[in-house]
């Protein structure tokens, strides 16, 4: 019997019971649709996840320390090195472990990280915070959206290039109010008046003055610390709430940085800087990090562990990644469990069915098989007509699916920006085979039956 | 005469014993016959007389308890079921009380229906159905559904597909057990008819003796055991077994 012929006859007979088919299909339909949206807001929230990830400084970023001293790691959490590094050679960053980590195998860039920390006046507001050099390579291509302005120039000049968020921790030095976080309206808060672009903003490098109050450690009065007008050279794109890795810091060349440091502190210390054993510090500036971003998500590892393999630490966002990935793995199945149980309640509607319409049809196939047609082609009938259920059901279900998808979307797209609920191609391919192959299953029992059925029940008249 | 052809059925010893609850029934207690190429065959009996049960055994639809039924050289007691239902589709056509045509096909593609099982392809399996139907004259209902038809032209339709696959022998289980007496007659002349010119091998069930006597043979069947054969071809010869 041919393939075609076959598949005729299980059509014909679906299409003999319209009405049941069309309830059986239904349930296929409600499951298939249940497992597939519940499945999407798994992948959807997998995928909002992972953009966080991404504004936390992305997967593919490797922040490089050196073994000596604390550093501060991918969340911001300090943790210390082991004890042991002391015995061995201090390893630091410095240009010639940059040139080695951007001539290594999958390294995209690898930019030195200097950072100091400072305080800012402009009139009566002031604020601290961090000034961060950056190589122009990483400047450009970090994906850093500017507002206003350029990206930092190349240069001797230091030029800021202040985030976004920034604005909000300016104080009034006088009353020693914050206008935005003691706001009286929290739904309208105010900002400082200042003009980060425009007007002139005096930046105090030498912190230890700053807080020292005037005084030294004997008591003596201190020169006041030197303030220096920097310019500006552009502000970060997003509003002050929009939070994001470089938005509460001022960006800069780092060449610029290390030329105004020197001009700074002459040969003393600058804070932050290593001193070898006598407590001097080294002609050289050594960099605190080195930001290196690797072409794809699958050589992280690799490159981490080459770079830790020459003594430096590495830290990446990879475990909280993995962490992330097997948190919304557990989700999905959770989901997935429950759009599971329709679906399998639905494999139960098929199963009755097809024994109901076996049942039914004893004598026909009982005639069938006195006039020759195999036993397999039977079966195959059969199992046919439950993967039809099965097809149909799931092709339905999946357009419910996609409906369905777009409604949350719509309903939820405040919160979620990209979409909470997401169905890729794959899974529209997936769900379409598991509702065929649910399909099948569910009529193999009735469809063995149907083979087994004697010939003899066509010759009994009733 | 007979006994230079080669039988196409040939049964021997044949028993076929039921169990229904403690006791046993002998449906068949111990059959021998022969059938021959080109004959009209009858079995008579009343009903329960193992009468069906023969047709069945000789169809391949039941398996014997004991004994051998050769059919067109092959032993039927030994094969499976996928191998016996591979005999009817290549050997036998069979004609059934209830006409048993599928209600979702037309008059041509219930006919066309055993073909369908040998794997023909669809135009030349309607072709052959076309000429079938014409055979048994009904050209004009071709396209009609079984629910469209009298009884008269449902058996006719029926007669059809038990030609269409050129079979070695065709089974009738009661074949006019549904249709009212000039029916009935008209069926029967008209599977004579066809038996006679298509030189089929014919074998026919039936418990009334006026039906039975359009056959060549007539074989008389009594609590499972052949009784009498009665020859219509050399008139009053009743040989006794």
């Amino acid at each position: 019997m041919s393939v075609v012929d076959l598949l005729k006859m299980s059509l014909s007979s679906l299409w003999r019971r319209k009405l049941r088919t069309i309830l059986t299909i239904l349930g296929v339909v409600i499951g298939t649709a249940s497992i597939v949206v519940m499945i999407s807001l798994g992948l959807g929230l997998n995928r909002s996840m992972m953009e966080q990830i991404e504004e936390y400084g992305g997967i593919t970023t490797i922040n490089v320390y050196g073994n000596d001293g604390e550093y501060y790691g991918g969340y911001g959490v300090a943790v210390s090195v082991d004890s042991d590094s002391e015995q061995q050679e201090p390893v630091r960053i410095d240009d010639a472990a940059i040139e080695t980590f951007s001539q290594m195998e999958h390294v995209e860039l690898a930019s030195p990280v200097l950072s100091i920390y400072v305080a800012a006046k402009q009139g009566v507001w002031e604020n601290t915070f961090n000034i961060q050099g950056m190589s122009q390579e990483a400047l450009h291509k970090m994906n850093l959206e500017v507002g206003e302005g350029t990206l930092p120039p190349e240069g001797e000049e230091l030029q800021l290039f202040y985030g976004n968020t920034l604005i909000r921790d300016f104080y009034n030095a006088k009353t020693g109010q914050n206008p935005y976080w003691e706001s009286p309206d929290p739904e309208n808060p105010q900002f400082a008046d200042v003009d980060l672009m425009n007007d002139p903003m005096f930046i105090i490098f030498d912190m230890d003055s700053y807080w020292g109050g005037g005084t030294d450690e004997n008591g003596n009065p201190l020169p006041a610390p030197k303030k220096y007008i920097v310019p500006a050279c552009g502000v970060m794109a997003g509003e002050p709430d929009d939070w994001s890795e470089y938005s509460y810091t001022a960006l800069c060349d780092v060449e610029a940085l290390k030329a105004q440091l020197r001009k700074v502190f002459k040969g003393k210390r600058i804070p932050g800087q290593p001193t070898n054993k006598a407590g001097k510090p080294y002609k050289e500036i050594y960099y605190d990090r080195a930001y290196i971003r690797v072409d794809d998500i699958n050589h992280m590892e690799e490159v981490q562990e080459s770079i830790r393999a020459m003594g430096y630490q590495a830290e990446s966002n990879a475990e909280w990644m993995e962490q992330t990935q097997e948190q919304s793995r557990s989700i999905q199945a959770a989901l997935g469990g429950i759009g599971a149980v329709s679906l399998f309640v639905a494999a139960i509607g098929i199963a009755n069915t097809m024994m109901m319409s076996i049942y039914e049809r004893t004598k026909e196939i009982g005639v069938i098989k006195v006039l020759g047609c195999d036993m397999s082609a039977i079966r195959n009938m059969f199992l046919a007509e439950a993967g039809f259920i099965g097809l149909i059901g799931g092709a339905v279900g999946l357009g419910l699916s996609y409906g369905i998808s777009s409604i949350i979307n719509f309903v939820a797209k405040e919160t979620y920006y990209a979409g909470i609920s997401y169905i890729p191609l794959y899974l529209s391919a997936v769900a379409m085979i598991f509702a065929v192959i649910i399909g099948m299953l569910a009529g193999l029992f009735p469809a063995l039956r149907a083979m087994r059925l004697s010939p003899l029940a066509a010759i009994r008249n009733e | 005469m007979a006994k230079e052809r080669e039988p196409v059925i040939q049964v021997k010893n044949l028993y076929k014993i039921y169990r229904v609850g403690e006791n046993k029934v002998r449906a068949l207690n111990g059959v021998n016959l022969k059938i021959y190429r080109g004959e009209f065959c009858s079995i008579v009996g009343t009903s329960g007389s193992g009468k069906s049960t023969m047709l069945n055994m000789l169809a391949g639809l039941e398996k014997p308890t004991k004994g051998e039924i050769i059919v067109g050289g092959e032993h039927l007691e030994k094969m499976n079921e996928n191998q016996l239902v591979r005999f009817r589709r290549e050997h036998v056509g069979f004609i059934f009380q209830s006409f048993n045509l599928l209600g979702t096909m037309n008059a041509k593609e219930n006919v066309a229906l055993p073909l369908t099982f040998r794997g023909v392809p669809k135009k030349v399996r309607l072709e052959k159905a076309d000429q079938m139907l014409e055979l048994v004259g009904l050209p004009k209902h071709k396209t009609h559904r079984p629910n469209e038809m009298s009884g008269g032209q449902q058996q006719r339709v029926g007669v059809a597909r038990a030609l269409v696959v050129d079979p070695e022998i065709i089974f009738a289980d009661e074949p006019t057990g549904n249709l009212d007496s000039n029916t009935s007659a008209e069926v029967m002349e008209l599977m004579k008819r066809i038996v006679r010119e298509q030189n089929q091998t014919l074998v026919m069930v039936t418990h009334d003796n006026h039906l039975a006597s359009f056959a060549d043979r007539i074989f008389h069947i009594i609590d499972g055991k052949i009784v009498k054969i009665e020859d219509n071809r050399k008139n009053g010869e009743v040989k006794e077994q």
